[in-house]
């Protein structure tokens, strides 16, 4: 008999891998139990509820193996691109190319949860000026320089222009301590005027063609970049392939995303749907391997729909949730709550918006790379909010803040408002630090209030 | 049918027995918060009990509320302040559509439907800028009781200005403000201000009317008529505003409990 879908301890995940191996579990070279993590210093795992599916431990797997790829890739002769800030756009260049692959070094940022600060981030970032006023992202200064997270990339590739400030600063910080950035300039996306030809961007924002034409001046640097590191020539064939093959990747999320959000009852849990859509990025450098993972990922959740089982009751409060958390912990706590997620913005929507395969394909990655949603107003990206609450059928919407995070400071108030005003469903805004131990009976009451308002409105 | 409500706040623990054939408030006790929240409240209820003569078995079902609610183990279930404050209030002044909740470390502004249940509501940040606590700080701060900070704040002829966000930073204004010396008055009169600007920024302009002022911090004198002359409007106090968090827990008990004997 099927184990039916919950989400369980770290070490219930011990007899749950034996029993799965027992049974002929077939893993990928990077597969394992988890606790082989947690010997690695990922002791936050121990406080996180998993999902008990196969297909789970393969996406968690994937996750925490990635330094070990990118050392083995390296070792395998392919040259290593750090792609910073922007989120979607020079990854799918990079993987134009045979012998390259990308990695997300603010992705560091989740280091310190992980190992719950004892290995030493925030500190060695204190030592490079950078405390905790800034975002957590300033971890990757310090993954950077100690070379433990993350080999030392072949080239940094930085977006700059539109960005927020911590990570300009952090960015600038990095380049002053030797290691060169190529940067390229992403502006702050504006209105046409009612004179200028307008584009319609993936996602549905609009902009200038004038700043379409700039974005793609800008990601014409960063080909030859990469041509460069890669010592072979991109030709336009080659990007095309690049965008089909990114593109069959989102295909594959967008319906994860639509089957999990739009289930009667939810097939899995917001943490692991977190960490499937963060795969959009990057691919956790390692494109083949994400869409198998994400594949698995699919048929779990395919088959759990189809037995009408999953990871919360029917009855659960349905929440849209904007930002991603410092600390995973408080993913866990809105099913802990009574709710489940229907729906997300995690700052990196263009990562999950088709990339346009009709139009020259520099133009369509510089109209992606213009689809940012940080590279926006608060308000266009409150209207992208508004239109996947109502695709995904949210009750409620967290927005979560970061502390230090400039980009989210004050964003979130106006969002929030943006909501209540245009559908009346009621928003928290929450703080999660890193390691939100202590701030948690506080997150937990706000989480708990807003699924008792979703749950009195029904009956209202 | 009698059920207890209570609420383990960060100051303070408040007991509730309400009859509910009655709809009347049996007893109310109240008492600090401590270390040892569960065995406090378990005093506490049981306290409740003996001066009402009562046992645990005529309690038909409880529920608990506040910070400390997860702790409390001898009660049925748990539901968040928010939900009872909406309940307690609904009790007391069934036409209230807004209401305004500052504890010990929370500010809240809660939106009522026209059921009396919960539409949307507004918290403070982790700050407790916009709390109790910030009185308690200032209180001990100045050396004037929370008693008296009402009264001095009335003798106001012109409030300072306390900009902060922050509970820390605050004090460190105030020290500012008492060396260039601005009379007490006005600082209290200031912090009672930058408490109330705090929680009506927080709520934009969706403040409809009436509304209603509770949680413990309604007992300070001169908060109310701070709320009032911000927001241009009367503020009904409500009655034992202390208790509402525990009363609504009380009435939640029992609505539960009705539901549960006719299922």
């Amino acid at each position: 008999m099927k184990t039916p879908p919950a989400q369980i301890t770290l070490q219930e995940w011990a007899s749950r891998y034996d029993s799965l191996k027992q049974q002929g579990l077939q893993e990928r070279f990077y597969g394992g139990p988890l606790s082989r993590h947690v010997a690695d210093g990922d002791t936050r795992l121990l406080h996180l509820k998993l999902d008990n599916s196969a297909a789970a431990l393969g996406l968690w797997n994937f996750l925490l193996s990635e330094n070990q790829r990118l050392h083995q890739y390296r070792s395998n002769g392919g040259k290593i691109i750090a792609a910073m800030k922007d989120l979607g756009t020079v990854p799918v260049m990079a993987g134009s190319l045979e012998n390259l692959t990308t990695f997300y070094p603010d992705g560091a940022w989740w280091t310190p949860c992980i190992m719950e600060q004892n290995e030493g981030l925030f500190e060695l970032a204190a030592r490079y000026g950078l405390d905790e006023s800034y975002c957590p992202v300033r971890a990757m200064i310090a993954a950077f320089m100690n070379e433990e997270h993350f080999p030392k990339p072949d080239a940094v590739i930085s977006s700059t222009g539109a960005i927020c400030d911590d990570f300009s600063a952090i960015a600038q910080r990095l380049e002053h301590l030797g290691f060169a950035i190529h940067w390229w300039e992403i502006p702050h996306r504006r209105k046409p005027d009612g004179n200028e030809s307008a584009v319609t961007l993936p996602g549905g924002f609009t902009a200038p063609a004038s700043q379409v034409r700039f974005v793609r001046q800008q990601l014409a640097t960063v080909r030859k970049q990469l041509e460069k590191v890669a010592e072979q020539t991109v030709t336009d064939a080659m990007l095309s392939e690049g965008i089909r093959k990114a593109n069959r990747f989102r295909q594959l999320l967008d319906r994860v995303r639509q089957l999990a959000y739009t289930a009667a009852i939810a097939p899995i849990g917001s943490l692991e749907m977190l960490i499937a859509e963060m795969l959009a990025l990057h691919f956790c450098s390692d494109y083949t391997e994400a869409m198998i993972v994400l594949e698995d990922f699919l048929q779990e959740i395919e088959h759990r729909i189809a037995a009408n089982t999953g990871i919360a009751p029917a009855s659960a409060a349905r929440v849209f949730w904007v930002n991603p958390v410092a600390d995973l912990r408080a993913m866990n706590l809105l099913e802990d709550c009574g709710g489940r997620v229907c729906g997300t913005e995690y700052l990196f929507s263009h990562a999950l918006d088709l990339i346009p395969e009709d139009i020259h394909p520099m133009e369509a990655l510089a109209q992606i790379a213009l689809a940012d949603p940080m590279v926006g107003s608060t308000l266009d990206r409150a209207q992208r909010i508004l239109r996947d609450i109502r695709r995904f059928g949210a009750e409620g919407v967290i927005i979560s803040r970061i502390p230090g995070a400039s980009h989210c400071a004050y964003e979130g108030k106006l969002i929030g408002a943006a909501i209540r005003n245009a559908i009346d469903l009621p928003v928290i805004e929450i703080e999660v630090p890193t390691l939100s131990d202590a701030a948690e009976p506080s997150i937990r009451t706000r989480m708990e209030a807003l699924i008792e308002t979703i749950l009195q409105r029904r009956t209202s | 049918m009698i059920t207890l409500g209570i609420d383990a706040g960060s100051r303070a623990i408040k007991v509730v027995l309400f009859d509910a054939v009655n709809q009347t408030i049996l007893a109310s006790a109240v008492c600090d918060q401590g270390v040892n929240q569960q065995q406090k409240a378990h005093d506490l209820y049981q306290q409740v009990l003996k001066d009402t003569q009562l046992n645990n078995s005529d309690i038909a079902a409880g529920i608990a509320t506040g910070y400390g609610r997860h702790l409390l183990d001898f009660c049925d279930t748990t539901v968040t302040e928010i939900s009872c404050h909406a309940a307690g209030v609904r009790y007391h002044l069934p036409e209230g559509a807004t209401i305004i909740d500052i504890g010990g470390q929370d500010s809240k502004l809660i939106r009522l439907n026209g059921d009396g249940k919960v539409r949307d509501f507004v918290m403070n940040d982790r700050c407790a800028a916009g709390t109790g606590r910030f009185l308690e700080v200032v209180s001990q701060r100045l050396d004037v009781s929370l008693e008296e900070l009402g009264p001095y704040a009335q003798r106001s002829t012109n409030p300072a200005q306390i900009s902060s966000m922050c509970v820390v930073f605050a004090e460190t204004e105030i020290i500012g403000l008492l060396a260039n010396g601005q009379s007490l008055e006005n600082i209290i009169a200031g912090v009672q201000r930058s408490i109330a600007k705090r929680l009506v920024a927080m709520a934009g302009n969706d403040i409809a009317a009436p509304v209603v002022f509770t949680g413990g911090v309604a007992l300070v004198s001169g908060m109310k008529e701070t709320f009032e002359e911000l927001l241009q409007q009367a503020i009904a106090l409500c009655p034992q505003p202390q208790f509402t968090g525990a009363l609504g827990a009380a009435i939640l008990a029992a609505q539960k409990k009705q539901k549960e004997t006719n299922e």
